[in-house]
């Protein structure tokens, strides 16, 4: 079918801007990590670093909608992303830590009326996968 | 021609019927009968086997009298198995009686078994069976060629003739042989080569070929693991400790075993496992070698100054009791240096089995080292005791390396003067180590040596072979937890189909626990996110997925149909049955 067809051509061009996107981040951070140890990143490694990122990315995707549907929930939430990176001590730990900032925060909020909760989480899960996406690579 | 027997028929059936024919009338080409050939051709070849023997039968003891017949019945038979079987038909003389067919062929059969043994080999006449039977041999002899019949026909031939004899005197043989036979058709093989002997040489041969060539194989392959230790080391070790043992009895010969046992814990281990798993040996006392094996190795280590010296000292240690000394010298002496396969290990068993009373409390010690002792005092005064004594103090000491160590162990305590301080030192090491098994102890040398035994049984094959002794033995804590895993071990080594290391089978359970950590800690973590406390269906559903068995494609449900054996299908794929009630209940 036409749309079919162009469906999945929207969706690859669409795939395809946020693996550049993707790309572009990593690189920025591989420059800022080459700065501060004074070690060069070549480009095909910074191309690995992204295309191994956005495929975690993905895993992660999957992982936490499954996370969230088993605790009957349709919404995910910080406890997904924690049960997520449970396999990395020190990646736990900073989540957690970062989850705890982030209540606190929240509550802080809540007594000025919630500002913004949700982007707490969403950082945290962008942090989360790069976090983890560097680990794998590293 | 016809001589095509089914290939899947048994070769006891094709060996009989090739012994009726051989027996009968080796001479005659076939004499194709156009009757009679026809309308067995259709036949099975188990039929045209029991006619053909049931021919030969006949025509062996009618034509007794005259080779004619013979030759008339073997022209019968020869139409008869034509077809049926390669064998008979390549044979000349396959005689078939024309009133045999009148018969079923089950009668014929069994009237064949009944007196094909004696009626084939009936050779009745000698003379004129051997040079039938060189032709027939020749002839199985090729077809068996890739089985080396050839080899087995030429003494073939002699039993026939002796069979004749034995012909004459069919009543309980023939009985006796129908059962032999009946045995082998079940079996397959110890009696064909039995029976083959009796029956017509060229019978014989292909029997005898088609019998060696499978039941040596089958053997083979129904102990891989077994087949693959080489017995040759037992008989080594065996020898060496018991010239240790008898050149040096008390002194020496304590030191000596110590060496060999050192040296051969390897060898005797093998040579243990292999024991233990023939052997039907009580399991409390296995489970307690090996843990008295585990025992040994924290305090044996200041080298036996003295065999008897040690002898006494390990018993002493053991045992606590002096009464011991005195017979541990003599048992520990003898025990040590030989390891009989069988025999030691049944020596030691029953010893064993005194040693776990002995060791089961230290009251009780003096009580059972006595009946020990008695038994010791028996085997030092028999060599063979000696010998059986050291193959359990040996099998203890070889167990592992454990058994070097309680060697040690027993050495050191020999070496002391004091043995009952050294047996001390180490007996509370040992308790403490086993302090789940109650009959471990292995206090008592005695029943260390027979733990030893076992041990060296047990360790060896810890994850290799079928922890049988062992498994009754309760063991402090890692029991239970190893021998899940020793489960998986020697599943592993099964499948390996080839020997593994010890340190290789070992890896492998180290991996399976961890593996298995991790599983069962994702499964706990799963089930706290859900908000349970139970680990249900739903998390293990999760993990599958997350490991990728359950994929959109494939559901959890065309897993367990196709990987689950049906009585656990049930319990998880619900499933109406009878009365429109599913089962499980959703």
């Amino acid at each position: 079918m036409e749309d079919a067809s162009a469906e999945e051509q929207q969706r690859l061009t669409y795939q395809q801007k946020l693996k550049a996107a993707v790309h572009y981040t990593v690189g920025c951070l591989c420059k800022e990590v080459a700065a501060d140890r004074e070690m060069q990143f070549s480009k095909q490694t910074v191309a690995a670093i992204s295309e191994v990122t956005f495929r975690q990315c993905e895993n992660f995707a999957k992982d936490l909608e499954l996370f969230a549907r088993h605790a009957k929930r349709s919404t995910i939430n910080t406890d997904d992303v924690k049960l997520l990176a449970r396999r990395s001590n020190s990646l736990l730990k900073y989540i957690t830590e970062k989850n705890e900032e982030i209540a606190q925060v929240n509550l802080e909020q809540k007594a000025k009326k919630k500002k913004k909760p949700e982007s707490g989480n969403q950082e945290a899960a962008e942090s989360v996968a790069e976090a983890e996406a560097v680990e794998s690579v590293g | 021609m016809a001589g095509s027997f089914s290939p899947d028929s048994d070769p006891t059936t094709r060996t009989l019927l090739r012994r009726v024919l051989d027996s009968t009338d080796p001479q005659r080409p076939r004499s194709p009968g156009p009757g009679a050939r026809s309308p067995h051709s259709s036949q099975s070849s188990r039929t045209l086997r029991s006619q053909a023997l049931r021919s030969a039968q006949r025509a062996g003891l009618e034509t007794l009298p005259s080779r004619g017949s013979h030759t008339k019945a073997s022209a019968q038979r020869q139409q008869r198995h034509s077809h049926g079987a390669r064998a008979i038909g390549r044979w000349p003389h396959v005689p078939a009686s024309g009133h045999l067919e009148e018969q079923t062929p089950r009668t014929l059969l069994k009237n064949i078994l009944l007196t094909a043994p004696e009626s084939s080999m009936v050779m009745p006449r000698p003379a004129a069976g051997t040079p039938v039977l060189a032709p027939p041999v020749v002839q199985p002899s090729r077809r068996e060629s890739s089985r080396g019949s050839l080899d087995l026909q030429l003494p073939e031939l002699e039993p026939p003739t002796s069979l004749a004899a034995g012909v004459l005197a069919p009543g309980r043989r023939k009985r006796l042989r129908l059962s032999a036979f009946q045995q082998e058709v079940d079996q397959g093989l110890p009696l064909s080569q039995e029976s083959p002997k009796n029956s017509d040489p060229p019978s014989l041969t292909s029997s005898l070929s088609l019998t060696f060539g499978t039941p040596l194989q089958s053997q083979s392959v129904k102990r891989p693991g077994l087949a693959r230790r080489p017995p040759a080391r037992r008989a080594i070790d065996v020898a060496a400790f018991l010239r240790d043992l008898q050149d040096s009895s008390a002194t020496s010969g304590a030191l000596a075993l110590e060496g060999d046992s050192h040296r051969t814990p390897g060898a005797t281990l093998p040579k243990e496992t292999m024991l233990e798993d023939t052997q039907f040996f009580s399991p409390p006392l296995v489970g307690h070698s090996f843990k008295a094996h585990l025992s040994l190795p924290a305090p044996a280590t200041a080298p036996t100054t003295s065999g008897a010296a040690g002898a006494q000292r390990p018993r002493g240690r053991r045992t606590w009791s002096g009464r011991m000394l005195q017979d541990s010298p003599e048992c520990a002496g003898s025990p040590k240096p030989s390891q009989l396969p069988t025999g030691r290990l049944e020596a030691a068993s029953p010893q064993a089995v005194g040693f776990p009373s002995l060791h089961s409390g230290l009251s009780g010690e003096d009580d059972g080292v006595e009946p020990f002792g008695d038994g010791a005092d028996e085997h030092a005064e028999e060599g063979k005791g000696d010998v059986r004594g050291r193959t359990t103090r040996e099998a203890s000491a070889g167990a592992q390396g454990a058994a070097g160590a309680e060697a040690s162990e027993q050495m050191e305590a020999s070496g002391s003067p004091e043995a009952v301080d050294p047996g001390g030192s180490s007996w509370p090491a040992d308790s403490s180590v086993r302090t789940g098994s109650p009959q471990l102890a292995p206090k008592a040398p005695e029943s260390l040596q027979a733990r030893q035994l076992h041990h060296c049984v047990e360790p060896a094959p810890p994850a290799k072979l079928p922890p049988r002794p062992r498994a009754a033995g309760p063991r402090p804590r890692p029991d239970p937890y190893k021998a899940g895993l020793s489960h998986y071990g020697k599943l592993f080594s099964f499948f390996a189909k080839m020997p593994l290391e010890k340190a290789a089978l070992e890896m492998v359970e180290k991996c399976l626990d961890k593996y298995f950590q991790h599983l069962y800690n994702d499964l706990e973590v799963f089930a706290a996110h859900a908000g349970r406390k139970t680990v249900q269906l739903e998390d293990l559903e999760l993990l599958m997925r997350r490991q990728g068995l359950v994929t959109e494609q494939v559901s959890l449900h065309v897993l367990v149909e196709r990987y689950l054996p049906l009585e656990y299908r049930q319990l998880l794929i619900p499933c109406a049955s009878s009365g429109n009630a599913v089962f499980p209940a959703q």
